[in-house]
């Protein structure tokens, strides 16, 4: 199972919206992940047991180096270019993990 | 019969953690979604509500007693500026007539009618022109605890009218607004969304006033270069942690020692091992930051239930209805401007806050971190896009002088010891605030909470 980060600044509004996206994009695609979402500052303590980070450019630039894979991409709400961005790093990264 | 009604009306409808639930569960249903799934996401909606309340009043009530050292030293009333907190007081207020839990129940009531009015505003876009849905459920519950807070502070009426007042009221304010932004937000992210925020009326006046004071072509500031240090800023928690630990310094020096050691003492916050003023204060400003995080945490766990089921209904009802998301979904699409927003702001809310001390307010006002900083960033964009960093900046310190004097004034109408400080409640609020008063005193209706 893939553990999935959504991140965002305040972890309230754009993060919501992304992990309700991607839940429906692993649901769709028969990835088996838990998705959770949070703000930047939260992120850091989350990093270590995260497979996936999903963010916009400005965040991602920010985190700090970890085994997790960041995933970016700049409208965090725009569903066709999330799809595309979080399948990209799950077949990248974990190929095991796509149904 | 009489036992049946109690139990329905005041332990299952009249409990907002378990009406939030019950919602929470309806909407995964109506989702056709698995009856386990129901079940999980109405739990952790009824664990976030209480969460959220735990948070809340441990914040009201620390923060309560730097208000009262400051009273006793200088007389002067003091209001925290932060838009959840400002929700709960609300709700205290109304508790602290009608019964505990009210407040809360009868806003859940008037977000559910308000976002069904506004379904119906965009079902009749032939007529009322409004295409957005407004779908940022953190800011609706705010917004909506605020309305109802409003409603029945100055009309007295039962639940079933204020909630309906409210409701109509926020609706109109979520679609029309909502609306307006669509064509600029498109020029900004090239994507068919709109912001959906509290600051919506204000990056209204700065698109359109933008292009006279500035040149978007040749001051963009987001093909200019900034240093990346100042990029830590939108750390949440830690800039959240910094602008209390900077108000409660400033609180410090000015109610002196004799209140600093009530502050200490059992009555207050009972911490009377920690002597040493700097470790004192640090404790301070950490502790109000711990209790705003949880408050955060428990809206994160049942905002993001909600959400799944507005968004669902939204696109199931309107399809071609317009998104009206939160506003740091831009916010990738213009980094800069966001950072300049927020310095900007600050300066603004600052100038304000001596404008408060010069003129001899009644009213002093302690800055919160959510209010600066989303307002600014989004004012900025669109001021930056239209007009360059020159109208961002301008129009940026106006509008936190605004934020802070607007405030004042909502803060004395309202009588809270929280407000919420964005950009649209220090003004069209504000007004609102005083067409309810003015009408609520027409019709000589005693003032309420």
């Amino acid at each position: 199972m893939l553990n999935i980060l959504c991140v965002c600044g305040n972890g309230m509004g754009t993060s919501t919206i992304l992990k309700i996206s991607v839940k429906n994009i692993c649901e769709e695609h028969h990835i088996n992940a838990s998705v959770e979402s949070c703000s930047f500052g939260e992120a850091m303590s989350y990093l270590t047991n995260t497979d996936i980070v999903l963010t916009s450019p400005e965040w991602a630039g920010m985190l700090p180096p970890s085994q997790a894979v960041i995933a970016e991409t700049k409208n965090l709400i725009d569903t066709p270019a999330v799809t595309e961005t979080l399948l990209k790093a799950v077949k990248e990264n974990f190929p095991n993990e796509i149904g | 019969m009489q036992y049946i009604l109690d139990l329905l009306l005041k332990q299952i409808f009249g409990q907002p953690f378990l009406l939030m639930a019950i919602i929470v569960f309806i909407g995964y249903i109506a989702m056709k979604q698995k009856f386990s799934k129901a079940l999980i996401g109405a739990v952790k909606a009824s664990i976030g509500i209480l969460v959220m309340g735990m948070g809340s009043s441990a914040l009201i009530a620390n923060f309560g007693h730097l208000l009262t050292a400051i009273q006793t030293a200088t007389g002067i009333q003091g209001a925290g500026l932060n838009t959840y907190p400002t929700m709960t007081a609300s709700y205290e207020k109304m508790d602290a007539v009608l019964g505990a839990g009210t407040g809360n129940t009868w806003g859940i009531y008037t977000l559910l009618v308000a976002f069904i009015m506004n379904l119906a505003l965009v079902a009749l876009r032939k007529w009322t022109r409004i295409r957005a849905v407004y779908l940022t459920g953190n800011a609706m519950i705010v917004q909506c605890g605020i309305s109802t807070y409003i409603v029945w502070r100055f009309l007295g009426l039962g639940m079933v009218p204020t909630v309906l007042i409210a409701s109509l009221v926020t609706a109109l304010y979520w679609g029309i607004f909502s609306t307006l932004l669509i064509k600029p937000t498109k020029a900004i992210t090239n994507a068919d969304f709109t912001v959906a925020h509290q600051q919506m009326v204000v990056s209204f006046v700065a698109y359109k006033v933008a292009p006279k004071i500035g040149n978007p072509e040749k001051d963009d500031i987001e093909r200019k270069k900034m240093p990346e240090s100042l990029n830590f800023l939108q750390d949440n928690i830690i800039a959240t942690a910094l602008v209390m630990f900077v108000s409660v310094a400033v609180i410090f020096l000015v109610v002196g020692g004799a209140q600093i050691d009530w502050l200490r003492s059992g009555e207050a916050l009972n911490q009377g091992g920690l002597t040493n003023t700097v470790v004192f204060l640090i404790w301070t400003s950490i502790t109000l930051t711990a209790n705003i995080y949880v408050l955060l945490a428990g809206v994160r766990m049942f905002v993001g239930e909600l959400m799944m089921s507005f968004k669902g209904i939204s696109e199931k009802l309107l399809p071609g209805a317009v998104a009206g998301v939160d506003c740091a979904a831009i916010f990738a699409f213009a980094p800069k401007s966001v950072v300049l927003g927020l310095l900007f702001g600050a300066l603004g809310q600052c100038i304000g806050l001596v404008g408060l001390l010069v003129f001899k307010s009644p009213i002093f006002l302690v800055p919160g971190f959510i209010p600066l900083f989303f307002d600014n960033a989004t004012i900025a964009i669109f001021a930056n896009k239209f007009g360059g960093w020159k109208a961002a900046a301008l129009l940026c310190t106006v509008n936190g002088i605004i934020q802070i004097l607007g405030s004042a004034l909502a803060v004395q109408l309202m009588d809270l010891t929280w407000w919420q400080g964005s950009a649209d409640y220090a003004t069209l609020w504000v007004g609102i605030i005083g067409i309810f008063k003015g009408i609520g005193a027409m019709l000589g209706i005693p003032i309420a909470g």
